[in-house]
């Protein structure tokens, strides 16, 4: 019942236009879904404090780029593509967007060219939705 | 093929290339390791939360 009902709010916005009132509404409304369901869900069930998260983050993002020996050499590894690929793709977007031309294309915009179509939009849409569903209540501590 | 095209091409192979090695070597951190590690803390999850409904608004309602 719960899959099909998602299965045809995700065709039904396939068949929706970015700029109608209904796409917005119900992308808002999905939106505040998720954050209204990570608070209630997340209450006392976060595996860590955002203190301790933050501090041992940039501890492994400092130990993977720059103190060889300190961490498994394939976790260092790990660490330094995830931070390059990450910063290629975040800074080449922004130098096309700031460019505007239409020979530097945005990542938006090859992500455009899919969501135009109705399939593609319903495609993508699902996407979102499950990786907002996991962003909202995966990665939890049992109660 | 534009040369911005190019370069995202080539971007977009490094991605593959390493999604498919990080989620087939096990030392090396892949993609599930490393949303549980932003997902686990409030401050994390915030973040990316953020960053997911902003993608949503960008992606679904302006472009044209």
């Amino acid at each position: 019942m719960g899959a099909a009902a998602a299965g045809g709010f995700i065709a039904w916005e396939g068949t929706l236009a970015q700029s109608s009132m209904p796409a917005h509404v119900s992308v808002l409304a999905v939106i505040a879904l998720a954050l209204a369901a990570a608070g209630v869900m997340g209450r006392s069930r976060q595996r860590r404090p955002s203190a301790a998260w933050l501090r041992d983050g940039a501890v492994a993002v400092r130990d993977g780029l720059a103190c060889p020996g300190r961490r498994p050499l394939a976790l260092r590894i790990g660490v330094a593509v995830w931070v390059v690929l990450a910063a290629a793709t975040i800074g080449w977007d922004l130098t096309s967007f700031l460019h505007q031309s239409h020979s530097l294309p945005t990542l938006s915009r090859f992500v455009g060219a899919v969501t135009r179509a109705a399939w593609g939009r319903a495609t993508v849409f699902a996407a979102w939705l499950a990786l907002g569903a996991y962003l909202a209540a995966g990665g939890r501590r049992r109660p | 093929m534009t040369a911005g095209a190019v370069v995202w091409a080539v971007i977009g192979a490094a991605w593959a290339l390493w999604l498919l090695a990080s989620s087939t070597v096990g030392p090396l951190p892949g993609p599930l390791r490393v949303v549980r590690a932003l997902v686990g803390s409030w401050a994390g999850r915030a973040l990316c939360l953020a960053a997911w409904g902003g993608a949503g608004w960008h992606l679904f309602c302006q472009r044209p």
